[in-house]
């Protein structure tokens, strides 16, 4: 295997955990856009979302038909945290509202636990095994059902956001909440709206990543800060940079794992930390965010 | 039907396009009207009425409560006493609420939304009269006719029609502003100082083009101005507020010639400018 196909490999490795970086960076993205809030909890969702779908499989439902009805069920959850949890806090000081998502961390993790234990478990993989090879560089089925998966998640999004009415409202409360509820927009109805939106994204990253990182309540801790690295270099205002930062965040953690001798695989969780750094020290913005502009 | 109060089945069918229809002079009718912000009381007991298809002028210095009182009509603050548009009462409503029951607020500092384009700008305006997912033909259409009575006020918003909001210029924001409240079909339109840091030139037309909405479309104006004298060569009827009450109102012309009173209640001679 030369050199090249041998980096190769390792970027298509990168882009397949990348895809699911985007797709929690994306919720996260989401949310923030909305409502200004960043979501501490995102990942924890995502994780109770993913238990969702273990039980609905292990209680007998094919795969196929349990993702639906997990995805629904999360749509649903975002829905009722926003309006339950957050609506409360919305008008409240920033450190309030990263108090309210940090403590949603902890309950919604402390009751997977509570029902589920924290004992792992298998999740199962729905992709089939083995791969295709391209010019001598291997891809697995699986990681191109990721990339398929989240593409397909990234479509709805931009049909939804671009070319439906409902979207375009969605856009205006995320401009300006005052000028929407001016023009008669239920701002509070599209609030609701985005949360479950954000939770069903971030849904499917936990059922993605699940069959390959085991299935237990601290699975996303990981995942989480990978997105954060994600949303903050592709900017937290901009779904776009969030998909693109997931990719670029994916692939320097597989290269810099294979590459840099001093990190190797031990400490690649290090490599986010380092991204958000320097990201917050060269362009605080991101890549596609706009320079801060005061909030009305 | 619908919850709009612009389509009053009584009287419309009898005596529709004539334009007989009595003048209603107390379309909007606002009494006792006390509101403020915390502690801070403002408005404190206002009593004016607007008749329908009428452009009034609530004038007066800073601070006397313009802009609270359009707040209060619209929602934004809570007010105490009584406002009804058309016999419906307004206080208590969310903004929201009361853009559905006709109220269409243009808010100081214009509120665009400054990421989505002009178009998209004015279709949000549009939404309370369409469905949110599913639009018919008809609402298409009908959606399209709205836009091109806007695009004719506002030639200029069609030629920046896919430009971003926030990249246009100030006068022309206000008038996206201006046309996003009218894409809602408003019975009653508050403008807040539509005039705010825009040359004298750009607001001259911008209120040449208030008075042609308003011949054209009936639609009851209440503009609150800090240049007094524009606002009086379009308004019918003027309001002069100090400190949070109603020290003066009268038919505008009135008002504009009666210069002493102008100078006193509004610091400014309505007369200068226009002496030759």
């Amino acid at each position: 295997m030369s050199a090249v196909t041998e980096v190769l490999q390792q970027v298509v490795e990168g882009v397949g955990s990348g895809a699911v970086y985007a797709s929690l960076a994306l919720a996260l993205v989401l949310i923030h856009r909305f409502t200004g809030i960043v979501n501490f909890a995102q990942g924890e969702l995502a994780m109770i979302s993913t238990y969702v779908a273990w039980q609905l499989v292990a209680s007998g439902m094919p795969f196929w038909l349990a993702l639906p009805v997990t995805l629904a069920v999360s749509f649903a959850g975002g829905m009722l945290i926003e309006r339950l949890v957050i609506r409360p806090v919305q008008a409240a000081p920033e450190l309030t509202t990263v108090i309210v998502t940090v403590g949603l961390f902890i309950f919604v993790n402390a009751m997977a636990g509570l029902i589920w234990s924290f004992t792992v478990k298998d999740f199962p993989q729905q992709f089939p095994d083995g791969g295709i090879d391209l010019a001598g560089v291997r891809v697995d089925w699986s990681t191109l059902g990721i990339i398929a998966v989240v593409a397909v998640v990234m479509g709805l999004l931009y049909l939804l956001f671009q070319h439906t009415s409902i979207g375009l409202m969605m856009r205006a409360v995320a401009c300006n909440p005052a000028s929407a509820r001016l023009s008669g927009i239920r701002v509070g109805r599209v609030l609701m709206l985005g949360w479950g939106l954000a939770a069903t994204v971030g849904a499917v990253s936990g059922v993605l990543v699940a069959p390959v990182l085991f299935l237990e309540p601290n699975m996303m801790g990981g995942v989480l800060i990978y997105a954060f690295a994600a949303a903050t270099l592709g900017g937290f205002d901009s779904p776009v940079g969030a998909v693109v930062g997931g990719l670029l965040v994916g692939v320097a953690e597989t290269l810099a794992g294979a590459y840099v001798d001093v990190i190797g695989a031990d400490l690649k969780v290090g490599v986010p930390l380092v991204i958000i750094l320097a990201v917050l020290l060269v362009r605080p913005q991101g890549l596609f965010g706009r320079a801060a502009v005061e909030r009305a | 039907m619908s919850e709009k109060p612009t389509t009053d089945d009584t009287e419309a069918g009898a005596s529709t396009e004539a334009g007989r229809t009595p003048a209603e002079p107390d379309f909007l009718k606002v009494s006792d009207l006390h509101a403020g912000y915390g502690q801070a009381r403002v408005l404190q007991g206002l009593d004016f009425t607007v008749a329908r298809g009428e452009v009034c002028a609530v004038l007066g210095p800073n601070g006397a409560g313009k802009t609270t009182t359009l707040r209060a009509l619209c929602g934004m603050v809570r007010g105490r006493g009584s406002v009804t548009l058309n016999g419906t009462e307004l206080l208590g409503r969310s903004p929201e609420q009361a853009a559905r029951l006709g109220v269409a607020h243009v808010p100081e500092g214009r509120g665009t939304f400054n990421d989505l384009t002009v178009e998209e700008n004015l279709r949000i305006g549009a939404h309370l009269h369409t469905g949110h997912w599913r639009r018919g033909r008809a609402q298409r259409a009908a959606v399209a006719a709205d836009l091109e009575r806007i695009y004719g006020y506002f030639p200029k918003l069609r030629d920046r029609s896919r430009q971003a909001a926030g990249s246009l210029s100030g006068g022309e924001q206000q008038m996206l502003a201006i046309g996003r409240a009218l894409m809602l079909r408003p019975s009653l339109l508050l403008l807040d100082e539509p005039s705010l840091g825009l040359a004298p030139l750009v607001t001259r037309e911008l209120f040449e083009i208030v008075r042609a909405v308003n011949e054209e479309e009936r639609t009851t104006v209440v503009v609150v101005e800090q240049n007094a004298q524009l606002a009086l060569d379009v308004a019918h009827r003027a309001h002069v507020l100090e400190a949070g009450r109603l020290v003066l109102s009268g038919p505008a012309a009135q008002i504009r010639e009666d210069g002493q009173v102008a100078e006193v209640y509004l610091g400014v001679s309505v007369r200068a400018g226009t002496g030759g």
